[in-house]
Parts: structure tokens; sequence; C-alpha cells
């Protein structure tokens, strides 16, 4: 039997998952990443795993890996409309460093 | 049975006693700063910081000869200096720092076995409060080529018996599986896997896991010669950047005193990125 979460929704970017009591938001550019932390994110104000990235400097930098949402507290559109913004942004970061130039 | 160079290395107890002064400097290398050094660190210790400091900030390379003796001059030290290295990441950026100096001719030179990791893990004071430092003049030795391999050194080595080498990478990294960590989005290459004929010793199979402090004479040796890394031999150490590298070329030159040991610090990121460079998976 399998331990992983069931997939409510699959995104380029994200995935949203069943995680029981939660809705659990999966950024996928963060894959592999070891979790460090497990915190309340600032600005979605629910506990999330974070980790942490280097930049060129060397300077690490906290990042969420995957939020929970309680289900008592959102309903699965309003995770939806997260994921989309976030798909959205990373979108728009593609683009601007590997532009389509087919159109 | 002891180091071959057991003068390079002291333990954390050996710092606290031993506080720096005029003649002896406490320097904290780091590749994250923000997350080290200005978080807290020994007292009296200055900070290097890797990126900034021991990098030419526009070629990839390491600094000059000229920044090198800037460097010293802000950092207080002397040519006759005694300077205690000790930092982030395991003591990896202050065993490239030791590596720097020692290719620019400094003879004083010491780690602080174990680190930040170990300082820490002993719950040992740190402050915030930065030393204020009298510039000094310094004047660096020519560079010891001895000690740096480059990629024509690393192509003209291939397939000589008389030469081993020596990737520390983790073994996902060796097999090309990733060709960074996710940690590290900014040091991948375009290729994946390894020189030729590398041995894969990972840096951390030379430290006790427990406070990252080196592991004895007996098990350094069993770890690297019975993967053919001998004293005999002509050795070259390489990584992904060159820090992880520089700790084991620290532990085969100074704690089992080979004679040849070189570090490789273009390391993957430049041997994965060049065209036609051969690959091994």
């Amino acid at each position: 039997m399998s331990l992983d979460p069931h997939i409510l929704k699959n995104g380029s970017f994200y995935y949203i998952k069943d995680g029981g009591a939660d809705f659990i938001l999966e950024d996928k550019t963060k894959r592999g990443l070891t979790v460090k932390d497990t915190s309340i994110d600032e600005k979605l104000n629910v506990k999330a795993d974070k980790g942490m990235i280097h930049d060129m400097d060397g300077i690490g930098h906290w990042v969420p890996i995957r939020w929970y949402f309680s289900k008592a507290l959102f309903d699965f559109n309003k995770i939806s409309e997260y994921a989309e913004a976030m798909e959205k942004k990373y979108v728009e970061l593609r683009e601007l460093t590997c532009p389509d130039d087919s159109d | 049975m002891n180091y071959a160079h057991p003068e390079v290395l002291v333990d954390t107890d050996w710092v606290s006693k031993n506080p720096p002064n005029e003649n002896r400097k406490l320097v904290e290398v780091d590749y994250d700063p923000v997350n080290g050094y200005q978080k807290g660190h020994i007292k009296g210790a200055s900070l290097i910081w890797w990126k900034r400091d021991i990098n030419d900030p526009i070629t990839r390379d390491i600094i000059n000869k000229k920044q090198f003796e800037t460097l010293m001059s802000k950092n207080g030290i002397r040519e006759d200096t005694e300077v205690v290295l000790y930092g982030d990441f395991n003591n990896w950026f202050a065993a490239f720092v030791f590596w720097v100096f020692k290719y620019y001719g400094h003879e004083n030179l010491k780690i602080m076995n174990g680190g930040r990791k170990k300082w820490e893990l002993e719950n040992k004071e740190y402050t915030t409060e930065e030393p204020r430092l009298a510039l000094t003049t310094y004047k660096a030795q020519p560079p010891d080529e001895g000690l740096r391999a480059y990629l024509f050194d690393v192509s003209r080595a291939l397939g000589r018996e008389d030469t081993v080498m020596v990737d520390v990478r983790s073994p996902k990294e060796f097999s090309g599986e990733i060709t960074a960590p996710p940690e590290y989005p900014m040091e991948h290459a375009q290729r994946g896997g390894h020189i030729p004929k590398a041995n894969n010793i990972p840096w951390a199979t030379a430290v006790n896991d427990a406070d990252g402090t080196f592991k004895s004479v007996a098990d350094l040796t069993q770890n690297y010669e019975s993967k053919g890394v001998t004293p005999d031999k002509d050795v070259i150490c390489y990584c992904r950047i060159g820090e992880r590298s520089s700790h084991s070329w620290f532990v085969l030159k100074y704690l089992l005193g080979y004679s040849k040991v070189r570090n490789y610090d273009g390391s993957w990121t430049e041997w994965g990125n060049m065209i036609g460079n051969p690959v091994e998976k």
C-alpha cells in the first residue's frame, strides 16, 4: 500500500495532495530539498515544511517546500487559487529566462 | 599513531584557552556568513567570506597574490602570525582557505578540528562583536603550483598509472544521477558523471559523523589505501567547486603525509561544462 498522499490536482509546478486533515500544496521546484524546519509560513499563515537554498553568494534562504492547509479552515478552491498563482509566477519566470520564440 | 603533521590541528578546548592576540589570529571562514558569522562567532575571530574574499570578483579564479596580501592585511595577519581557521559546512571552506594560504606560502597555519559544528555541540560561547584589527603589511610568497591542479593537468593525467583521481562528491553526484544537490541550484554542470577512472571517496568518509572531527590515522589509511590512493601516487582531489576537495586534500597531505597531492579547484563545474571532456558514468 502506498503511503504517499493521494494527488488531487497536478500542475506543471505544483501538486495538491490529500493529507487527511489537511490539503497539502507542494512546490515541485523544491523537489529533493531536505526539510530543515517546519513552521508557520508568514505569507500564507499556515504550517509549512521549509528547506534552505543557497544563492550565488552562498547565502542560505529559507524556502517553503510544502504547505499544510487545514480542511476545517480552507476549501479546495482556495488552495487551487494559491496553486495557480504559484504556477503563474513560475511560468512567467520561465518565459523570462527561456522565452519561447515560436510565436 | 599520530597524524603526519599534528601541528596543523587544534581542538575546540585549545581555542577556548588560547584566544587571539598580537601574534595569533582566529579566522572564521564561511560559505554563508549571514547564517554563520553574523549570527555569532568565537570571540576575537575575524571573517573571511569565501565568495567575497577568496574569489576574484570578475574572473572565476582564486584571488591573486596582491589580493591575498590585502586580505591578510585587513585581517591583521603578518607573515609570521599563527592563524587558526574554522568555519561552517564542516570546515570545507576553512580547508579551502587553508589551501589558498599554503598556495601563497603562509607557514603557521592551523584548523580547529570540528569547526562550528563541534563548537556548537559543546555549547561554547559565541559573540556578535567584531574585532578591531590593525592593518598589517604582508608580503606573500609566489604561488606554490605544486598544490594546485588545473584542467590541463587533469587532462594530461587521464590514463596515467602513477596518478590517481579522488572524486570526493556524494555517490549520486559521482554516478551522474544529480549534478548538484537541490540546495545549490547555482552549481550545476551541463553533464553529470565523473572524470574517467576517478575513485569515489566522499569527503565525509574522513570525518566522524557525530562531531565533524577527523578520523584516526588507521581509519583514514584504510579509507584511502583500500581504494588505491596510496602515498606513492600523484593524487588529484576534486569535487564540484573545489571546497570539499580541499578538505580531502588537507587530510591526505597533512594528516596522512602524502607528498604529492593537488586540489583541482575547477572541479566538476569546470570539467562537466567543457565541450569534449570525457565523462564516465
